[in-house]
């Protein structure tokens, strides 16, 4: 199958596939500021988990650890369908990889859900960023409260990127089904992948962090 | 070094062939001034060389601003106590003139504008390789800067530039706004480092290998990645600032158990890069105002190319040196102090290759060589007492006086903001097609020159006799140095104005310059001055090195 | 249009992920004590290298994109290794700030 327009590399470039490779270039720069972006918080956790292992032990032992383990599974999920999209559309399968990351897209969705679900369990229990509500009044150990910061902080951020992840490859999805994205530029599709599975690593290190250890 | 001698033959037929001083219109094409001059065409242009010219004239605009809060800030010394305003506003003003400074005008000053226009030339590009994202970085700055400027006028911030909590929590002033501008203009910064890391890897012309380009772009290079790596670290903690005073988080708030020294270090890990963000692009602009007029190959280029990676690289290892009486452990900060002292052994590799280049050069004294010669002086003088308050005994008493001030402003202003000035006369005549008046360049170069030494020197003395920096108030027995300071900045100022108004007059009435004024060899000026507006019209055969003076100038302009 | 062979290296790594996932979820629960957070970082490490180095082909890529992620990881190991460095080694802050309520001196750790 080949795409229905014509695609051209942009008139500052020699070739395509040198335009890919700038893409992908440009891409893994970003996501070296991602990497330092969500480091910086990394940093922060790491140093007060140092200071105040026992209140950042309770806060994990607090937290809902089969509706984060569910969140990772889904994650994990998404990342090999939006992989084998990726896959599909070099090979010319312009409709699996449509399916495959309209289902990646709606498994991001599915994650935001059950993310809103535990925010709102913590509410009703009345914890809330900067220590404030009423658990903090029967738990008073230091450093609970930089936990529930850096959690909600964390998870928010996260959440945030989830979103932009799951706008970018709906833009990608519509292009797919315009016909203007295809097998001879697959690139564009191999990068907004390459963004979601980042969100993913970056879930894999926040989940044992906020809900197992 | 290229031995391969330029072939006219090799070239057939150009159409318009100049030799230095020659007719500056280009006949074929017109220039990338001349293509679309509707207003629309330049607030909308993906042209790397106009997005460069935007953000020259709106960094200039905001050193004018950041300019007039110093001025008043040293008008405000000339007593001891109140002179023109009171202890909040001055506290604000300070702030600001920090702000604006770091963020509005050094951080983005030499990449942003001189690096748009002339990497992708150095490179053989006919553009950046993202172009639309360039003009998006363009306009995320100016949306950023609109933050920070709104702040002042809905009551200013009081925290000097640092932000520190637990006060930057709680502090009444406009913190959040004007924390949400510098976080916004920390996007423009990556989006441009982004451009040019992979421009440089991607965009390169046949025959411009990684050994053979512009030492400006691999100053540039090492800059980006360094405005790659830091900027999202001071972006997250920026956040959380946000954050705790906005809505209460606490995260660095003591009462809550949090610790301030971890915003520190955090800052710092930013902060400190940044000072080499600021730095290494001027000694890019160095590399090539003394090559261009010493007429001769630099020293060592490898060694040049490879220590600005290295200041890159150690530049990340240095933050805690800012955290001496901050209550870190000794383990770190006695790590810090050592890590430190390593950026001085790559900074004099740059200096003795720049003097040795320059001792056995044929120089051609111009402005910019002028400024360059302002740079080395001051520059060592500024790295030199860095080395010093690396040492943590030492820091103990210099800490947050004016010895602390004086270093680093002998660093940005008098490595920086002379090597950008350097720059702006060295690149003049490119980007516009016109002579400056050269009189008149150098008296407004001595000018700045001695007006920033009589500003700072005096507050080396200041800070050792121990003058606190940041205070509204100071003991009688220090306000002859100060007043010194103070008469200083005014000159300074003198000179800066004089650029200013001759660079205005030289827009309309300088003498064409012509494609090759200097008889430079790098790659930018083997085009038309100004360039078309796809830089080359075919490309040229980049066989000559940038560097190399050993041959007759190639007479063809590849416009 | 032939139909689609699923790739085998995707299917195999997202095999290795859901293995991983359930071996991390099944050690939280075995008592560990202070290991249990290295032992889940180290399978979280182990995760995001095979994600990182099949389905974001990084194993195929060019140098310079090898070396970026290399960069931007070395550096957050160096910003993390000094600030915990700090934490660890520095001389206790005051245990009771002004305010705050008192602790219980019991759930304080010691240094």
């Amino acid at each position: 199958m080949s795409s229905s327009i014509p695609i051209r590399p942009a008139e500052h470039f020699e070739n395509l596939e040198r335009q890919a490779h700038a893409a992908r270039l440009g891409m893994w720069v970003f996501l070296a500021t991602e990497v330092l972006l969500f480091g910086a918080a990394f940093a922060l956790f790491a140093t007060y988990q140092v200071q105040f292992p026992h209140a950042f032990k309770l806060g994990v032992e607090h937290n809902t650890k089969v509706l984060g383990s569910l969140n990772t599974g889904v994650l994990l999920l998404s990342s090999t369908l939006v992989a084998t999209g990726v896959h599909a559309l070099r090979a010319g399968h312009r409709k699996v990889a449509s399916w495959l990351v309209t289902a990646t897209i709606g498994l991001g969705l599915v994650f935001l859900v059950i993310k809103g679900i535990e925010y709102g369990k913590h509410f009703d229990e009345g914890i809330y960023p900067g220590g404030a509500g009423h658990w903090f009044a029967e738990h008073h150990d230091r450093g609970l409260a930089e936990f529930w910061t850096l959690y909600f902080g964390m998870t928010a951020l996260h959440a945030i990127h989830v979103t932009i992840g799951a706008c970018v490859l709906g833009a990608l999805l519509s292009s797919i089904l315009r016909g203007r994205l295809g097998q001879e530029n697959a690139h564009r599709l191999e990068v907004g992948a390459i963004y979601w599975h980042l969100v993913d690593v970056i879930w894999i290190f926040l989940w044992p962090l906020f809900y197992l250890a | 070094m290229s031995t391969t001698p330029l072939a006219p033959a090799a070239s057939p037929a150009p159409e318009a062939s100049h030799a230095p001083g020659a007719s500056p219109r280009p006949v074929a094409h017109p220039s990338y001034l001349g293509v679309d001059t509707t207003l629309r065409s330049w607030l909308l242009t993906t042209d790397h060389k106009r997005i460069g010219v935007l953000y020259l004239v709106t960094l200039l605009a905001t050193m004018a601003l950041g300019g007039f809060f110093a001025l008043a800030l040293r008008i405000e010394h000339l007593t001891p106590n109140a002179t023109i305003v009171s202890a909040m506003t001055y506290n604000r003003m300070f702030t600001l003139h920090g702000v604006i400074m770091v963020w509005l005008f050094l951080i983005p000053s030499i990449p942003s504008s001189f690096g748009n226009f002339v990497l992708p030339m150095m490179v053989g590009a006919k553009d950046v390789a993202f172009p639309r994202l360039n003009l998006l970085s363009y306009w995320i700055f100016v949306a950023g800067s609109i933050l920070v400027l709104l702040s002042t006028g809905i009551g200013g911030i009081d925290t000097g530039w640092t932000f520190y909590p637990p006060y930057s929590s709680i502090s009444a002033t406009a913190v959040p706004l004007a924390l949400l501008g510098v976080f916004i203009i920390g996007f423009s910064t990556i989006l441009t480092g982004l451009n040019f890391i992979v421009t440089t890897h991607t965009m390169r012309a046949k025959g411009v290998g990684w050994m053979r380009l512009p030492l400006f772009v691999w100053s540039i290079y090492a800059t980006s990645i360094i405005q790659v790596l830091a900027t999202p670290v001071l972006g997250m903690v920026l956040l959380f600032v946000v954050v705790d005073n906005g809505l209460g988080w606490g995260l660095f708030d003591p009462a809550r158990g949090g610790d301030p020294v971890l915003y520190q270090h955090l800052f710092w890990f930013y902060s400190h890069p940044a000072v080499y963000i600021m730095v290494l692009p001027g000694m890019g602009v160095v590399s090539e105002v003394v090559a261009s007029y010493a007429r001769k190959n630099p020293f060592s280029y490898k060694a040049i190319a490879y220590s600005s990676l290295g200041i890159a690289f150690v530049g990340f290892l240095t933050w805690g040196h800012h955290m001496f009486v901050a209550g870190m452990s000794k383990f770190d900060a006695g790590a810090f102090g050592v890590l430190s002292m390593l950026v001085a052994v790559f900074s004099a590799i740059k200096v003795f290759n720049w003097t040795w280049t320059l001792k056995r050069g044929a120089v051609a004294l111009k402005t910019p060589l002028l400024y360059i010669f302002a740079f080395l002086f001051l520059f060592v003088f500024g790295g030199m007492t860095g080395v010093a308050t690396a040492s943590m005994s030492l820091d103990v008493h210099w800490h947050d006086t004016y010895f602390i001030v004086a270093h680093f402003h002998f660093i940005m202003v008098g490595g920086t903001l002379t090597a950008f000035l350097a720059g702006l006369h060295y690149w003049f005549p490119k980007m516009c097609g016109r002579m400056y008046p050269e009189r008149l360049g150098m008296l407004s170069a001595a000018l700045v020159f001695a007006g920033f030494f009589v500003t700072f020197f005096p507050q080396f003395l200041l800070g050792n006799a121990g003058m606190p920096r940041r205070y509204f108030n100071y003991p009688p027995q220090f306000q002859v140095l100060h007043i010194v300071s103070t008469v200083g900045s005014w000159v300074l100022a003198a000179g800066l104005i004089l650029t200013a108004f001759y660079f205005l007059w030289s827009l309309r009435w300088g003498a064409p310059a012509g494609p090759n004024p200097w008889g430079s060899r790098s790659f930018e000026w083997r085009t038309a001055s100004p360039p078309p507006k796809h830089n080359f019209r075919r490309e040229p055969p980049f066989e000559i090195d940038p560097y190399d003076y050993t041959q007759p100038l190639p007479d063809e302009v590849y416009q | 249009m032939s139909s689609f062979a699923l790739p085998k290296t995707v299917v195999r790594t997202g095999l290795a992920l859901f293995v991983l996932w359930a071996a991390s979820f099944g050690l939280s629960y075995v008592h560990l004590g202070s290991a249990s957070l290295l032992v889940a970082l180290a399978i979280a490490a182990v995760k995001a290298a095979l994600v990182v180095m099949f389905f974001m082909e990084l194993l195929h890529e060019s140098l310079s994109m090898k070396l970026t992620l290399a960069a931007a990881g070395g550096l957050l190991a160096i910003l993390i290794g000094l600030m915990i460095a700090d934490a660890a080694t520095r001389e206790p802050p005051p245990l009771v700030p002004p305010g705050y309520p008192a602790p219980d001196v019991a759930k304080i750790p010691s240094r």
